[in-house]
């Protein structure tokens, strides 16, 4: 239907897909077979690095770079983990969602081949406190593959062990951050670590580490398995194989889909295999590239390659692919709002930069929003962002609060000018959007009510 | 040892300490809130950011606290990048910060002040309602808790965690919400939470005994030892007005107490600061004792003391050393044995600097050949005695509740005593209004300098023994 190979999506087939039998059925655990018998760790590591297969979680840094960071078993004996980031907490993002839903099998068998090239005794499965139903079905598939001899001592007959553990966070974004995950799961405040040292020197319990997200693992037992030629046959030179990417807003037809990287996101906004196009055919104003830290473009910016390099090009980032689109009825104040309110929430408070800097730039929208803008807020939105970031805080947050808010002033200066000239938001006064819902903010509404 | 460049200046560091301690060795100041050199660094506040160029590259602006020094490294704390890096973190930092300085019991010696003064980071450009938050958060016996003042540091956090190993502390809540607080609301505990006010950059932790005492500015500092156990910790005694001592802070030393002391030490000031201390002398007078000068005091016990053919002398452990070569040269010329009176260990003692024992200068004194003595056992001996001599500041509270007889009693102290063989009471300085050195447990040397006058009529110790010395020999000679 598509034109395309797809192998991400291929066993998510029926309401059984979860299970065991429906994985072997469709080959599942022969190449974690063949790896134990027949490949050398550093070989599996070497078809990853190969293969090209960059990190889905949003920095989109090389997999098989990465692990080989980890230093040598022979000079430094301490204990070895993976820990892999599931949890998925970028507004708009849902793509690890699926796999953990429909086929946590090919997390758990990616975990294991990740462990058998980096010599990990141990894995840690941090999952997002709200993704309940993924935790459990992630749960009964560990299960049943510990049942099965594949996970715990002697692996396979292989001599290899690997036990997996699985923790559930407890809803903060923060605790995606790689860092502030691992102090998460040691049991503390999830405040990001300073770096150096990084996390294969210094990570979990002090131990090597590396991190990892969810859709990244979930690639490997298919490079295993069908090798780097073939996975770099998809995709770009710059950004191999297939992604999940997810497509939410006001489009016809939200969800995640598979896409070789690189497809065109005009493509992926109006095929009618992908999103379908803007609902009742109405304009694209603005859009996420993925995921809320990666600000919001106009909507004429849609034609671009969404791969890691072709979106760095066109002025952002790929993040985690999930695209939110946004059409003309939007307020593009108004979301930018919600997005600053959510970092203003999510922030640790560690730095001080980040912590009222988040709360400042959340403040100012809202107040342009609600028509209480001033002239010079828009140049202080610029100089806040500037003194956030880049890289003046101990992670990256600081940087996914001030991105969209400099993304917002560069692309629609015009709006928030608007706004601030004629003392709120014209689709705010008009009531309703066209979908029918309220746009009028919470205040307003309240004392509306109230009335 | 590793090459940098500091502002132009050549120095070899220690490579296993952050760039902001390779500052402070070569005397180059880097503001800091969060760094405290007693502490692991977190790298949070973010004022130290400094300019580095690491191996020719293109110079960043880095946090000095969580940089590692690298041979060859070129930093400059005064590019204007690096002010202006700064100047941005104090606008976020005082972006909710109270600003009710005049108020504040930290004003005058806070670094959000120093700091905004330094990088001429006048005003802030946030029009924004500034958060309210707890202003008095009672956290138990020592420190108050104000949150909006606090900058979330976590000094102290980490100072209960790295120094007396009790975390006590932590920080609650999330993002622009984000305060201080103590688990489950219970109140601090253990010998150590004064420090939590020194190590706290802004006014967010204030000493309970301090509050609204004294504005920082009109307290005259002097560094000093502290008598409260045989650790003989630095300090520093600041003294409003030249009256009364209105605050003990401990003072860096290396060898002695690092940036610490505890409570037991700081909070006694009040023992010196007593209204109703002796200021002349006192003779016995019938039943009563009466009011002369030092010097008719002196020559009243003068002649009492030749009078007697059994009497000894009973040194305070709280006597400097140059103190005790005096009260050596009395007791030879009474004849009577080198005593000072050792209190019983008290249950003070922990792991950190309170040794338990409550004698600043044992070692000093055993050195100059004292040798110690319960007060029991020199209370027995006096009763046996026609006279006793007790030297030194406290010495009366050590004999409080021992019967001491009938025999007559010459006292040096900064109190008075009312027993019933009592004969002179001459006045002496507390330790604080005088120069001396003490030698602590280790052998290390502490040393008091005069932190406030002492009232005209009462004379250094070292002179009015001399002068009864002097006394006694004119007297026994019959002069």
């Amino acid at each position: 239907m598509s034109g395309f190979e797809t192998y991400l999506t291929s066993r998510m087939t029926g309401p059984d897909s979860h299970t065991l039998a429906s994985y072997k059925k469709h080959g599942g655990y022969v190449a974690l077979e063949r790896a134990l018998k027949e490949m050398q760790p550093a070989e599996v590591t070497e078809s990853v690095k190969a293969s090209g297969l960059r990190g889905r979680g949003g920095a989109g840094f090389p997999t098989g770079l990465k692990w080989t960071f980890m230093p040598d078993p022979a000079k430094d004996p301490r204990s070895r983990y993976l820990a892999i980031n599931a949890d998925e907490s970028e507004p708009g993002t849902c793509k690890d969602r699926v796999i953990m839903d429909e086929d946590p099998h090919g997390l758990l068998e990616g975990i294991l081949l990740a462990c058998y090239a980096m010599k990990c005794e141990a894995s840690y499965i941090y999952v997002r406190g709200e993704y309940r139903h993924q935790y459990d079905r992630t749960v009964a598939a560990l299960e049943e593959a510990r049942a099965a001899g594949l996970v715990g001592k002697n692996i396979l007959g292989s001599g290899f062990d690997c036990e997996i553990y699985m923790h559930k966070g407890a809803g903060a974004y923060i605790c995606g951050e790689e860092t502030g995950m691992m102090e998460s799961l040691e049991g503390k405040r999830g405040h990001p670590r300073p770096k150096p040292p990084f996390p294969a020197g210094f990570g979990l319990w002090g131990q090597p580490t590396t991190v990892n997200n969810v859709e990244t693992i979930f690639n490997v037992p298919f490079i295993v398995d069908k090798g780097p030629e073939w996975y770099r046959s998809m995709g770009v030179e710059s950004s191999p194989g297939n992604f999940l990417v997810g497509i939410s807003g006001n489009v016809n037809k939200p969800g995640v889909y598979e896409a070789p990287l690189g497809t065109n996101a005009k493509v992926l906004l109006e095929a009618d295999h992908f999103a379908g196009g803007m609902t009742e055919g109405r304009k694209l104003k603005a859009w996420f590239t993925g995921g809320s830290s990666t600000g919001m473009m106009p909507g004429e910016t849609v034609d671009v390659g969404m791969d890691h390099d072709s979106v760095k090009a066109a002025g952002t980032m790929l993040g985690t692919a999930a695209m939110i689109m946004l059409d003309d009825t939007q307020c593009v104040v108004r979301a930018m709002q919600i997005i600053a309110r959510f970092y203003d929430h999510e922030t640790c408070g560690q730095c001080s930069q980040c912590r009222e800097g988040c709360q400042w730039l959340h403040q100012i929208f809202k107040r342009i929003e609600e028509g209480q803008g001033r002239d010079g807020d828009i140049d202080l939105l610029t100089s806040i962002g500037n003194g956030m970031a880049p890289g003046k805080t101990i992670c990256a947050l600081a940087d996914a609060a001030a991105i969209p808010a400099h993304l917002m002033v560069k692309h629609f200066r015009a709006d928030l000018e608007e706004h601030i000239r004629d003392g709120g938001c014209k689709i705010n006064k008009t009531g309703k959007c066209a979908a029918g819902h309220s746009h009028k903010a919470p205040a307003t509404e309240k004392a509306e009510a109230q009335a | 040892m590793t090459k940098i460049t500091v502002n132009g200046r050549e120095l070899e560091v220690d490579a296993s300490k952050p760039l902001i301690a390779a500052c402070d060795t070569a005397g180059i100041d880097v503001p800091r809130y969060c760094y405290h050199p007693g502490l692991e660094p977190v790298g949070s506040c973010r004022i130290c950011q400094v300019e580095v160029s690491e191996g020719g590259r293109p110079p960043r602006v880095m946090a000095a606290c969580r940089t590692q020094v690298s041979e060859g490294m070129v930093v400059n704390t005064e590019a204007a990048v690096a002010h202006d890096a700064r100047r941005e973190c104090l606008e976020f930092l005082l972006k909710n910060h109270p600003l009710d300085c005049p108020i504040c019991d930290k004003a005058g010696e806070c670094t959000l002040q120093d700091y905004s003064f330094q990088e001429q980071q006048a005003a802030g450009r946030s029009t924004e309602p500034r958060a309210t938050l707890e202003k008095r958060v009672d956290l138990g016996e020592v420190i108050m808790l104000d949150q909006e003042r606090c900058i979330l540091c976590t000094r102290c956090v980490r100072f209960q965690e790295e120094v007396t190993k009790k975390p006590e502390l932590t920080n609650a809540g999330l993002a622009s919400n984000s305060y201080i607080t103590t688990f489950a609301g219970r109140p601090l505990t253990g010998n150590y939470q004064g420090n939590l006010a020194d190590v706290c950059p802004v006014g967010a932790l204030t000493l309970k005994p301090f509050r609204f005492e004294a504005r920082v500015w009109n307290l005259e500092k002097s560094s000093s030892t502290c008598a409260e156990c045989s650790r003989g910790c630095s300090i520093s005694v600041e003294v409003l007005r030249r009256g009364d001592v209105k605050r003990i802070r401990p003072v860096f030393n290396p060898d002695v107490n690092q940036w610490w002391m505890c409570d037991t030490g700081r909070f006694s000031f009040p023992k010196v600061n007593d209204a109703e201390r002796l200021t002349g002398g006192l003779i016995a007078s019938g039943d009563d004792l009466m009011g002369v000068t030092t010097g008719e005091a002196i020559r009243h016990a003068a002649t009492v003391l030749t009078g007697t053919s059994k009497s000894a002398l009973f040194a305070s452990p709280f006597l400097t050393v140059e103190e005790a070569a005096e009260v050596k040269i009395l007791g030879d010329s009474m004849g009577a044995d080198l005593l000072f009176i050792s209190p019983a260990a008290n249950d003070l003692k922990d792991d950190l600097l309170h040794t338990g024992d409550p004698c600043p200068n044992r070692k000093g004194l055993e050195q100059a050949g004292f040798r110690a003595i319960s007060a029991a056992d020199a209370a027995t001996m006096i009763t046996g005695l026609d006279a006793a001599v007790l030297v030194g500041e406290r010495i009366l509270k050590l004999f409080a509740g021992h019967n001491l007889g009938t025999s007559k009693l010459v006292t040096f102290d900064t109190s008075a005593c009312l027993a019933s063989g009592v004969e002179a009471c001459i006045a002496i300085p507390f330790y604080v209004e005088k120069a001396g050195t003490w030698i602590n447990v280790d052998g290390n040397v502490g040393l008091l300098t005069i932190a406030r006058p002492a009232p005209a009529s009462v004379a250094p110790l070292e002179r009015t023994l001399g002068e009864l010395t002097t006394a006694m020999a004119r007297s026994g000679a019959g002069v």
